[in-house]
């Protein structure tokens, strides 16, 4: 039961990755891999506050979210300038030279990570408290996305898929619609990566790899990029995944790998055999599924 | 800091520039040519590495016999990539997004195929690599070193032979131009495109030959080393193989250099701050133009 | 009466090639001008010109008497600009009622806080775009078709709604790039329909246009281009009876005849 509880929570944060990571490739058509480095640096900012000064977590997270907000837009804002295909090598750089960064800094605790993450919670059981904030904050990110999407700045993300050129020339800002879901989107991790740091109460670099981002690709592509519900079901379908191999037991340094060679197997299988994902049929707020 | 230590450092950059440069010479001629960012060229590497591994600790064969497996073993994959991987999207009329992701995911893929068999300790494929020295006027050169910086030498001007001389570069330049108009000109595209990947193959394996006879290796490694590959080839001017090899060299040199700027623990940082540099100021490649523009503020 | 669209010795260059020499135009409110002659001749050029795509070397563009140098094509098309395109790129994704929406000159929810704490306001704004909409496809008989993918559309109502997207814009300056190729029957005579009332309401409208049927039904004149120079201007029946038309255009010479 415990267990399931703790799945709970792990299925909150990852609902909040693939949303809006489905929100910069499969809406915006922006491809980055440093969505762990923003799940880090939420992550980060709430370790670092917490362990350092007494603050309300709440203001953590939002703070964490905040500066994935602003590091993203130094992310974007020069390379978007060139052209959408510069985000990808920039992203690379970024999450490979930021994880670095934090590597090498004290105060982040270096390789060996950020530990003793003050406890926030201490009514009630725990894991449930977190499971029931969890699934909550990602409902909230759900439906935030939702709203987005179907209101009238929704059309504005469409058109500028379709065709950037004639957006442009009816008098749209097509770089501006970019940098906003690309804030957004990595904003969101922030704030997961502030739910990861409170749960775990410790943070160390190696969670923050290039397996998240395959991770999180695998679920927005099997999920389906373009719809509401594919990364919400490529998340849940994907977390249990590790469950359904648990059963082999190959040691920790064979499994890690195999995780990710399933996620990257599967991620090839699905751009092939059925690129627009498991959900895309079903969701009529699809946009045109990407080839 | 004397004389002599700056001329060893340059010496020594020089010679680790040599792999860089065949790297960033693979990338950037799949790019000019086949046209896609080749992000599997991380896991190729990989392969390249391995199977020479494999080769000469597991089968025992010697070192040329191994190289020429682990080319034609890399050759054949990534000809195998190209027809079966690139060619469906292409005829799909698929999104650069999934071209990304799919060179992308491959990459990784191979990356923990190798973790899986290989653990994550780092190997090298000799069991001593480090290699003897001579001494020339106070410097040290390693065999490495001469050799590295000869077989590289050699396959630069074997290349520029290939593309300028050749029948096979006159249609490579066609293709890279314009592919349609090649193929109404009678040139058989596909078959230049395979060309092209051996070639890259080539350059690969022998960047990996010499990289593995230096360095142990993990299977993250060559996304790393990548990055220099590509900072290279957007500096050098998309479509300018042989200016993407000239960048190379001197980002490696700037990193050797640095190690008198920048504390050692920090120098595995200067790459990122490179590629930076090279978006912010120089995202179409360097040129005079760009330089004099920005120094001068006058029109280009 | 100032012209509302005026292109004063505009030149631009591609490499070797010239696509606009020294062009000298204007159009005022009410005038159809049609812009006539072989592929190749700089018409659509000119349109990317005007409308911002890439800037011109030398010359001058001025919109109701205010310059469009350095001005970005966003701005232009704020400024009343509005084209249609050749081969019309809709947008796929939408139905014909959002593809007209998000060519409203003045999109409120791209501003974020409007977007945000604004939201009443937006929304009601939002409605009126679809009202204006819906207007403009009850003009042309398409009102049914308003929730309907593109994909669903005809050839030709595609066409209508390439030049209702357009018409969105409600400026002053309308540029329709061969706004009747493999255009026929009841889609023809409404798009001359409305391209007429668009005139009468005082827009200044230029037509590339190879149906010279078309161009002597509607344009009250025209001009002849070839290889980036503008030839001949006037009335279309001049136009069409003049013997270096003839030759370039009908006759296939390939260069300008010495007179």
């Amino acid at each position: 039961m415990e267990y399931v509880i703790s799945v709970l929570v792990l299925m909150g944060i990852y609902v909040i990755l693939s949303s809006s990571f489905n929100l910069i490739i499969g809406y915006g058509g922006l491809i980055s891999i440093a969505h762990p480095i923003f799940f880090a640096l939420g992550a980060y900012t709430c370790g670092v506050l917490s362990v350092n000064m007494s603050i309300w977590p709440p203001l953590a997270v939002a703070l964490g979210a905040g500066l994935a907000l602003v590091f993203s837009l130094m992310l974007s804002l020069p390379s978007l300038r060139i052209s959408g295909d510069y985000l990808l090598i920039t992203s690379i750089g970024f999450q490979l030279g930021l994880l670095e960064v934090i590597k090498h800094l004290s105060f982040t605790g270096g390789a060996s990570g950020l530990g003793n993450i003050p406890n926030v919670v201490d009514f009630g059981d725990r894991s449930t408290v977190f499971a029931a904030i969890s699934i909550a904050l990602a409902a909230l990110v759900f439906v935030f996305i939702r709203w987005l999407i179907r209101g009238p700045y929704g059309l504005l993300i469409s058109a500028m898929r379709d065709d950037e050129l004639v957006y442009t020339s009816l008098g749209r800002n097509a770089m501006k619609v970019k940098l906003v879901i690309f804030g957004i989107g990595c904003a969101c991790a922030g704030l997961a990566g502030g739910l990861y740091a409170y749960y775990y109460q410790y943070v160390n670099p190696d969670q923050f790899e290039i397996l998240q981002s395959s991770m999180i690709l695998t679920m927005v592509v099997v999920g389906g990029m373009g719809s509401q519900w594919g990364p919400v079901v490529g998340a849940v379908l994907l977390l249990f995944m590790p469950q359904a191999i648990g059963f082999l037991n190959f040691p920790p340094s064979v499994m890690a790998p195999l995780q990710g060679l399933l996620y990257s197997s599967l991620v090839i299988i699905f751009l092939f055999v059925r690129p627009q994902g498991l959900m895309a049929a079903f969701d009529r707020n699809s946009s045109r599924p990407s080839k | 800091m004397t004389f002599s230590i700056l001329l060893q450092i340059l010496w020594t950059g020089l010679a680790i520039s040599s792999y860089a440069v065949l790297f960033a010479m693979s990338f950037s001629l799949i790019l000019k040519v086949v046209k896609i960012w080749n992000f599997a060229q991380a896991g190729f590497m990989c392969l390249v590495f391995y199977s020479l591994y494999v080769c000469l600790n597991i089968f025992d064969w010697p070192m040329w016999i191994g190289v020429l497996a682990s080319f034609f073993i890399t050759s054949v994959s990534a000809i195998g990539f190209f027809r079966y991987g690139i060619e469906t999207l292409r005829a799909r009329n698929s999104t650069s997004l999934t071209f990304f992701i799919l060179t992308l995911v491959v990459s990784q893929f191979m990356g923990y195929f190798f973790a899986m068999c290989f653990g994550t300790e780092p190997i090298s494929i000799t069991k001593n690599i480090m290699s003897p020295v001579i001494m020339v006027g106070g410097i040290v050169i390693s065999h490495w070193d001469l050799q590295a910086l000869g077989l590289t030498t050699l396959t630069v001007l074997t290349l520029f032979v290939i593309m300028h001389k050749t029948h096979l570069g006159q249609f490579m330049s066609a293709v890279a131009d314009h592919p349609t108009l090649a193929r109404l000109y009678g040139i058989d595209v596909n078959r230049v495109y395979l060309y092209t990947i051996v070639l890259a193959c080539l350059l690969m394996t022998v960047g990996m030959y010499l990289f593995g006879l230096k360095v142990a290796m993990l299977p993250n490694t060559p996304l790393q080393m990548m990055l220099l590959a590509v900072i290279a080839t957007l500096l050098g001017g998309m479509g300018q193989v042989f200016g993407a090899a000239a960048a190379a060299i001197l980002l490696s040199l700037l990193q050797s250099l640095s190690v008198f700027v920048i504390p050692s623990e920090w120098q595995s940082l200067l790459i990122y701050a490179f590629l930076f540099l090279t978006i912010l100021f120089f995202p179409q490649g360097f040129s005079w133009q760009t330089m004099k523009s920005f120094l001068g503020g006058g029109k280009t | 009466m100032i012209p509302i669209l005026k292109i004063e010795k505009v030149c631009k260059r591609f490499g070797g090639i010239v696509v606009a020499d020294a062009i000298d135009l204007e159009i005022h409110a009410g005038e159809i001008l049609g812009l006539i002659g072989p592929n190749g001749a700089g018409k659509s050029s000119l349109f990317n010109l005007i409308s911002g795509i890439y800037p011109i070397d030398s010359g001058e563009i001025t919109l109701m008497g205010q310059s469009l140098h350095g001005l970005s094509m966003v701005k232009r098309a704020q400024s009343g600009i509005s084209r249609t395109w050749q081969h019309m790129r809709l947008f796929p994704s939408m139905t014909v009622l959002n593809n007209l929406v998000v060519a409203s000159r003045y999109y409120e929810a791209e501003n974020l806080r409007a977007l945000f704490f604004q939201s009443g306001k937006v929304k009601g704004l939002q409605a009126e775009k679809e009202n204006d909409a819906m207007e403009i496809l009850v003009r042309m008989g398409l009102a049914s078709l308003s929730n309907s993918p593109i994909a669903d559309l005809t050839f030709g109502q595609q066409k209508l709604i390439g030049l209702a997207r357009a018409l969105m814009n409600d400026g002053p300056c309308l540029l329709l790039d061969e706004p009747m190729a493999g255009v026929e029957g009841q889609s023809y005579e409404t798009i001359k329909d409305i391209v007429r009332q668009e005139a009468n309401r005082g827009r200044a409208i230029c037509v590339v246009e190879h149906n010279i049927s078309f161009v002597k039904d509607l344009c009250n004149s025209a001009v002849f281009m070839f290889n980036g120079k503008l030839l001949e201007r006037g009335s279309v029946d001049d136009l069409l009876a003049s013997k270096t038309l003839e030759a370039l255009y009908f006759g296939g010479q390939k260069t300008i005849p010495v007179s």
